[in-house]
């Protein structure tokens, strides 16, 4: 059977992001699983947690990236709620006392970095919008929630990060108007 | 610290400078340099083409000046082609790009219920891309093929758009950007970077005289993606100077898009009783070593379809019933396996029971499955293959599996994503494509007026490599040639060169076509 070559030479492939993950996931399963073994065996604190939510907070950032919606609004949102999830752990597993106010500071700049990030580039942006309503209704829910859980501490930089965020939802509405409505029915639609 | 500093402000100001100046320095463009060549009256001519461009083009200036800088390759094109000014402006008229750019994108359309699994299913580098192609007599220009794209997309709203996630489906977003063709460079249907803002699930690419268009199936199916290649080709053919009288084959890419045409008509299919269709039993797979970069080869074998069709006639058969026999018997020969049952998938195209001008998905699938202990002789299965193949793709196994799809879409619709695309991911990698052992597609005959069919040689279709099926195949026919193409996903070259013999032994003449291996 003689074959007539009609395609073009391609140029030799990099290493896939596929093939690079098949051969990452050992040392990363590896860790997976060491991290947890060895925390129990020595003891102590659980770090081992702490080590589990990095791992995949790596993997889902930077080895494993996302297929759809891999935007600057998206992956600005992603590495803030890691980030607070991550500094909420380590408050609750390691050394406790300090989250209530970091992390309102950490949700507070993210949502400033997020509002620029928008409203710079508004166009194109308000198609990657969702998640940041998602990251809006999470810091008014954690101020609303968190004021009135630690009314005796002092609880402004909730209220800061709760305001922030309204203050933001607010401006898009104002920004987008009819357009607001139009994005959310296509976020949420079940058709 | 200090002088440091102000060195490192110096060095930048010195290579702004620098910059600025060798911008001033760099000779002017060949469009420039021909525009400044041009007596006063093409140049006022030129001057209002630009404008009437600018009146039509409303989107990011990035993209405009992108579009703008293809019209001046295409006035370039023609002029070095020594077709007259006035000519070159009629056949670019401003006014084919019609009003998709002047105005912002307010259409967006949720993914028709064939369509959703595969966003939910793909990986990275894994994803379910065809790819259609024309074979013209003449080299490919590439600057006419652009411009032929910015004026055919508008016709393809449902086409013009970006992936995006919703909370509970994924959906098409539109974008008003220039759209991109691209030189052939990469494998064939390699996946598609659909992340990005604005990214585009389709590509159109061209190789010497060649104009593919690789879709992720997202977007349609092959009724869809051939009516885009088709209006796609026409329009290049009308750039190139040849006189296609309008014909209802091809889609007219002035024409206003209307609301059919992008449908879901999965929704207005009426509800029947039986839903059924989708599981079935591990199917045999060929042996060779699943190679690591796919496809591994692109092969064609392009047959004079009369020879084909006595071939088919010879053992009391149709085309399809007596490629799919041959199929079985190559792939019987490309296992170690001595029982099981092989199965091949046929995609039934469902416009055939409800007629839809739709160019989303509209597609099911049906398999064929034979003992391979059976397999044995052309003679002793076509008629097997034949009477499954009837039973099968007929109207009521088609309706049953149609009404499996949409319940099961129904019944997922308030489930958040997040954990839909979980619970697929898990599925689809636990089941994949291990139920078939290849894939027919059978695009049929395309007809195309007679005034195109002159310019073009011939058309093939190529589907992505699945996840373990070591071959996928499809045929489609156009100017008496039928292609058929085979997608290999191995090195083993059992199965294609026991398909070469068994079709040369039916006396069917042919030339064979393709790609080298892309892995060594």
């Amino acid at each position: 059977m003689k074959l007539k070559i009609t395609y073009p030479p391609v140029e030799k492939r990099k290493l896939q992001r596929r093939h690079f993950l098949r051969i990452i996931r050992w040392p990363v399963l590896f860790a997976v699983v060491m991290s947890p073994v060895v925390n129990y065996i020595i003891g102590g604190k659980a770090w081992s947690l702490i080590v589990l939510m990095s791992i995949y907070m790596a993997w889902s950032l930077v080895l494993s990236p996302d297929l759809v919606e891999y935007n600057r609004i998206s992956q600005t949102i992603k590495l803030i709620s890691f980030s607070c999830s991550l500094l909420a752990m380590i408050d609750f597993f390691l050394s406790p006392g300090w989250a209530i106010d970091v992390v309102p500071i950490v949700c507070f700049g993210g949502l400033v970095i997020t509002g620029v990030l928008f409203f710079t580039d508004l166009d194109r942006q308000k198609q990657n919008m969702l998640p940041m309503l998602f990251l809006i209704v999470i810091a008014i829910l954690g101020s609303i929630v968190g004021v009135s859980i630690w009314r005796e501490k002092s609880g402004w930089p909730l209220i800061i990060m709760g305001a922030t965020a309204g203050l933001l939802l607010l401006a898009c509405i104002i920004t987008l108007r009819g357009e607001f409505l139009r994005e959310l029915k296509k976020r949420f639609h079940v058709k | 610290m200090d002088y440091a500093l102000d060195s490192k402000l110096a060095r930048f100001a010195r290579r702004i400078k620098q910059a600025k100046k060798k911008k001033r320095l760099a000779p002017p463009s060949p469009f420039k340099q021909y525009k400044e060549g041009l007596p006063d009256d093409k140049a006022e001519q030129l001057r209002e083409f630009f404008a009437d461009f600018s009146a039509h083009c409303l989107i990011a200036k990035k993209e405009k000046r992108k579009l703008r800088a293809d019209f001046e390759r295409a006035i370039l094109h023609y002029e070095n082609a020594g077709v007259s000014l006035e000519k070159a402006l009629d056949l670019l008229a401003v006014k084919n790009l019609g009003s998709f750019y002047a105005r912002p994108p307010v259409l967006w359309f949720p993914l028709d219920d064939a369509a959703k699994i595969y966003p939910l299913s793909m990986e990275h580098g894994i994803m379910s891309i065809f790819r259609l192609s024309v074979y013209l007599k003449q080299p490919v220009v590439p600057e006419l093929l652009q411009i032929a794209l910015n004026f055919t997309i508008k016709r393809f709203p449902s086409f013009a758009t970006t992936l995006k996630k919703g909370f509970f489906w994924h959906y098409l977003d539109t974008t008003k950007r220039r759209f991109t063709v691209e030189q052939e460079k990469r494998v064939p249907c390699e996946s598609l970077k659909v992340a990005l803002s604005g990214s585009q699930s389709f590509r159109v690419i061209y190789y010497e005289n060649r104009i593919s268009v690789e879709f992720f199936h997202v977007l349609t199916d092959g009724f869809g993606g051939n009516a885009f290649l088709m209006a796609l080709t026409s329009e290049y053919l009308r750039l190139i100077g040849v006189e296609i009288p309008p014909d209802a084959k091809i889609w007219d890419v002035n024409a206003v898009p209307v609301a059919e045409e992008v449908e879901n008509t999965f929704a207005k299919v009426p509800r029947s009783g039986s839903a059924s269709g989708f599981m079935d039993k591990l199917a045999v797979q060929m042996n060779g070593k699943l190679s690591e970069n796919k496809p591994s080869r692109i092969i064609h074998f392009k047959m004079n379809v009369s020879e084909l069709k006595a071939a088919a006639k010879k053992h009391q058969a149709s085309v399809t019933v007596y490629l799919l026999a041959l199929m079985f018997l190559a792939g019987r020969a490309a296992t170690d396996e001595l029982h099981g049952e092989a199965s091949i998938q046929v995609p039934v195209n469902m416009r055939k029971f409800y007629p839809s001008k739709t160019v989303r998905n509209f597609s099911m699938y049906c398999g064929i499955r034979l003992p391979i202990e059976e397999t044995t002789d052309v003679q002793s299965i076509i008629a097997k293959i034949d009477e499954q193949l009837k039973k099968k793709t007929s109207k009521e196994s088609m309706d049953a599996m149609l009404m499996a799809t949409v319940r099961l879409v129904k019944i997922l619709r308030y489930i958040p994503l997040i954990l839909k695309q979980r619970v697929a991911k898990a599925v689809y990698g636990f089941l994949g494509d291990k139920i078939f052992s290849n894939t027919l597609s059978n695009l049929g005959v395309i007809e195309v007026p007679q005034a195109m069919a002159e310019h073009i040689e011939s058309m093939d279709v190529v589907l992505s490599p699945p996840l373990t099926n070591r071959a996928t195949c499809s045929v489609v026919t156009m100017n008496d040639i039928a292609t058929f193409t085979i997608t290999k996903s191995t090195l083993d070259p059992t199965f294609e060169e026991v398909m070469y013999d068994l079709l040369l032994a039916d006396n069917i003449s042919m030339t064979v076509e393709g790609s080298d291996f892309y892995e060594a």
